[in-house]
């Protein structure tokens, strides 16, 4: 793309109250006020009919697979409303969630119950009970809708083995093992499940996309930070390296929200990364909410230093949004707060931008997109906040014309 | 005599309180129920406990958010904030305390570590806290200036905190010091210094009361500081079997070994024969003559069944211990 600071999505948006309602019951006129409603915000120009069809159908998988395309569409075209260039798949509507998602499509994993994450808030952990294999295609089903109604340029964000692989349990591969230290048993397992995973699920689908026509995947991996060790980071390498093998398309990696050395550890490592065109990090959530390019008011982009240091010379996805409660300060030029959510101004995107340009050195490597999905922000927030970051690559723009 | 068998921190909630908990989320629950459900989810692990003979009871610290969290709120000069960290290499997360005036005791409710209504008749309650070495390794420090200042105040401060929970009927203290054996969040590993540094706040804490603390070590390698450990005025040291390489400790010790024989980070149940052999080559490795057995660390990263399970193992893998000797 020659447009410098190109902006783009970055997974998940918030799923609308008829999107999730409609996939467990019937739906009312009432239950789709909501959707009229947003249908003239995004110019849904066909919604009554669409609205009509989702009403009179009876059959739950119709007016399932009904459901999943209208939200789609939405996703895409509120990405659009906000001036977004990239709209991935329009929110990941057609998902549960990152992980779940794509265990249930897996042979040999079943979902053995939740556990804690934080608060209360739980995630439900699948074990490999056999060997894995795929069962059915994962997102492929999801593409070919995104493909039919969006009107810019896609990426399908998919979930990444490793992180499959460490937020599962070994189960079936642990009872394999017979090295009589328990350490060596869990590692030994982890990477014979890992590498399942590449080639049984991961892989397949990678084939896949790219027969329906996907050119750029965005590889999801929240986890790879987790253990900064040498022998984790080299199998995550391993598995990064075998999973894009052979296949001709964009690819980038997406990780946040690491520990406190996980960029250091990540940077070192991803100039190892075959054909990773791409990083898309975290970085608002830890910066100031002041204007400025010094590096006081821009601390939170100090790491991308470590990534130019360590040689990676792809692409940076900039998270120049925070997506997550916000309570901290924010000066009156930089944004303001409304209920929990932080509105960063346009300014503030435009100099989070201009100071990572002056630590990458080209401004042609720079993409400005949120932190992470969105999915916890209303619609309405996320629109306000997505045509800041549209507003705000513009007036990094300007300032190389 | 059978090895005791001990909780070593969080038990995981059950599905049915972790859907009440999301339902109070979205204030479609009131609190009410959700204590309702708590206090009945207690009474059946205590019943647990008992059934499968342990000898100090545990409450699983099932209300706790996280791990540190109500030490953070028991202290003055430590704010929570709202940043969350990871938990060492789980996919869990705490609440950062972020350290902004001078620490000491604050107001102290035990109701905040203990059920305690629940607790009460019961002889021999233990409880598991962080040590002062771990908390103070994973708050942010905003105050101090030298962290050795930050690390004595904490211990001080615990201190006064572990005084109200004896007062309230705690007779076992488990302090976890993982950090100790794990430092993932940090570039260089500690060094013998601040190993020493960690010990000695360690040993400020229980000074009083050595026999009833038990120091646990878990998700990194013990042997490396074994001796070191050994060397505490406690009653016990706990370690990881499933990251310590057991095959270099060689150290004599009258202490209790807790052996940390089940993994809470793998759903897979161990066998309790797998379990009672491994701790019958330790023991004689180490001439040891007080056991217990445990998990490695909280139990909250499996789910409920899977970590009842695990203690079912252990209750077995005692008594296979004890058949044996």
């Amino acid at each position: 793309m020659s447009k410098l600071f190109p902006v783009q999505e970055i997974g998940s948006l918030a799923k609308p109250k008829w999107r999730t309602k409609g996939l467990r019951q019937p739906l009312s006129a009432q239950d789709l006020s909501e959707a009229e409603e947003w249908a003239e915000k995004l110019g849904i120009e066909d919604f009554h009919d669409r609205a009509k069809n989702i009403l009179k159908t009876i059959d739950d998988k119709t007016r399932t697979k009904e459901i999943l395309e209208l939200s789609t569409l939405y996703g895409l075209r509120l990405f659009e409303t906000a001036d977004v260039d990239n709209e991935g798949v329009g929110g990941e509507q057609q998902r549960v969630e990152m992980y779940e998602h794509v265990i249930k499509a897996v042979h040999g994993m079943n979902l053995l119950g939740h556990v804690h994450s934080f608060d209360y808030k739980y995630f439900n952990k699948g074990v490999a009970e056999s060997k894995v294999s795929r069962k059915r295609p994962i997102y492929a089903p999801e593409f070919l809708d995104v493909k039919r109604y969006a009107h810019r340029a896609v990426k399908v964000p998919i979930t990444g083995p490793y992180t499959l692989v460490d937020w599962s349990f070994s189960g079936y591969y642990i009872k394999k093992q017979h090295d009589s230290s328990p350490k060596a048993r869990k590692n030994e397992a982890k990477r014979e499940f890992l590498l399942d995973i590449v080639e049984q699920v991961v892989r397949p689908e990678i084939r896949d996309l790219i027969s329906a026509g996907a050119s750029w995947i965005q590889i999801d991996e929240p986890a790879v930070t987790t253990h900064p060790e040498p022998q984790e980071m080299e199998l995550f390498v391993e598995a990064w390296n075998e999973t894009v093998r052979g296949f001709s398309c964009k690819f980038s990696d997406h990780t946040c929200y690491p520990s406190e050395i996980g960029y250091k550890v990540l940077a070192e490592y991803a100039p190892k990364l075959d054909k990773c065109d791409q990083l898309a990090l975290e970085f608002a959530n830890r910066d100031t909410s002041r204007l400025g390019v010094d590096g006081s008011s821009r601390e939170g982009y100090t790491d991308l230093k470590h990534f130019v240091d360590a040689g990676f010379t792809g692409e940076f996805g900039l998270g120049v949004a925070h997506v997550h409660d916000f309570t901290g300060s924010v000066s009156s030029d930089a944004g303001h707060v409304v209920g929990r959510d932080l509105i960063e101004s346009p300014e503030l995107v435009r100099d989070r931008l201009l100071f990572a340009t002056n630590i990458v050195g080209d401004p042609a490597k720079i993409w400005a997109n949120p932190d992470c999905g969105l999915r916890t922000r209303t619609w309405d927030i996320s629109l306000t906040k997505l045509a800041n970051v549209a507003k705000g690559a513009e007036l990094a723009r300007e300032t190389y014309s | 005599m059978s090895p005791e068998i001990q909780l070593a921190g969080i038990h995981p909630r059950s599905e049915k309180l972790i859907e009440l908990t999301r339902s109070y989320e979205r204030a479609k629950t009131s609190w009410g129920q959700v204590e309702f459900q708590l206090e009945q989810e207690t009474r059946e692990l205590i019943k647990l406990q008992k059934s499968l003979g342990f000898g100090y009871l545990s409450d699983g610290a099932l209300a706790w958010q996280d791990q540190l969290r109500p030490i953070t709120r028991s202290l003055k000069g430590v704010e929570s904030g709202t940043r969350y960290s990871r938990w060492f290499d789980t996919n869990t997360f705490y609440q950062k305390p972020i350290v902004v005036g001078e620490i000491s005791a604050g107001e102290i409710d035990p109701k905040n570590f203990l059920q305690t209504k629940l607790l009460a008749g019961e002889k021999n309650w233990k409880i598991t806290l962080p040590g002062p070495y771990t908390f103070s390794q994973l708050s942010e420090n905003k105050y101090y200036e030298k962290y050795p200042d930050l690390l004595v105040d904490v211990a001080v401060a615990e201190r006064e905190i572990i005084k109200k929970l004896r007062n309230e009927g705690v007779s076992l203290l488990q302090l976890s010091e993982p950090c100790l054996v794990y430092q993932p969040y940090r570039e260089t590993f500690r060094d013998e210094s601040e190993v020493e540094l960690a010990l000695k706040a360690i040993r400020s804490v229980v000074e009083n009361n050595p026999g009833q603390f038990v120091i646990q070590t878990y998700f990194g390698d013990a042997s490396r500081i074994f001796s070191e450990l050994l060397d505490l005025p406690v009653r016990g040291i706990g370690i990881d079997l499933f990251e310590t390489d057991v095959s270099s400790l060689s150290e004599r010790t009258s202490k209790t070994l807790v052996l940390g024989a089940v993994d809470s980070r793998e759903s897979y149940v161990e066998s309790p024969q797998w379990i009672a052999d491994t701790a019958r080559k330790l023991s004689e490795q180490v001439d040891v003559q007080d056991l217990v057995f445990a998990s490695n660390s909280d139990l909250k990263f499996v789910p409920q069944g899977v970590a009842n399970q695990k203690l079912e193992a252990l209750s077995k893998a005692s008594e296979l211990f004890k058949g044996s000797r």
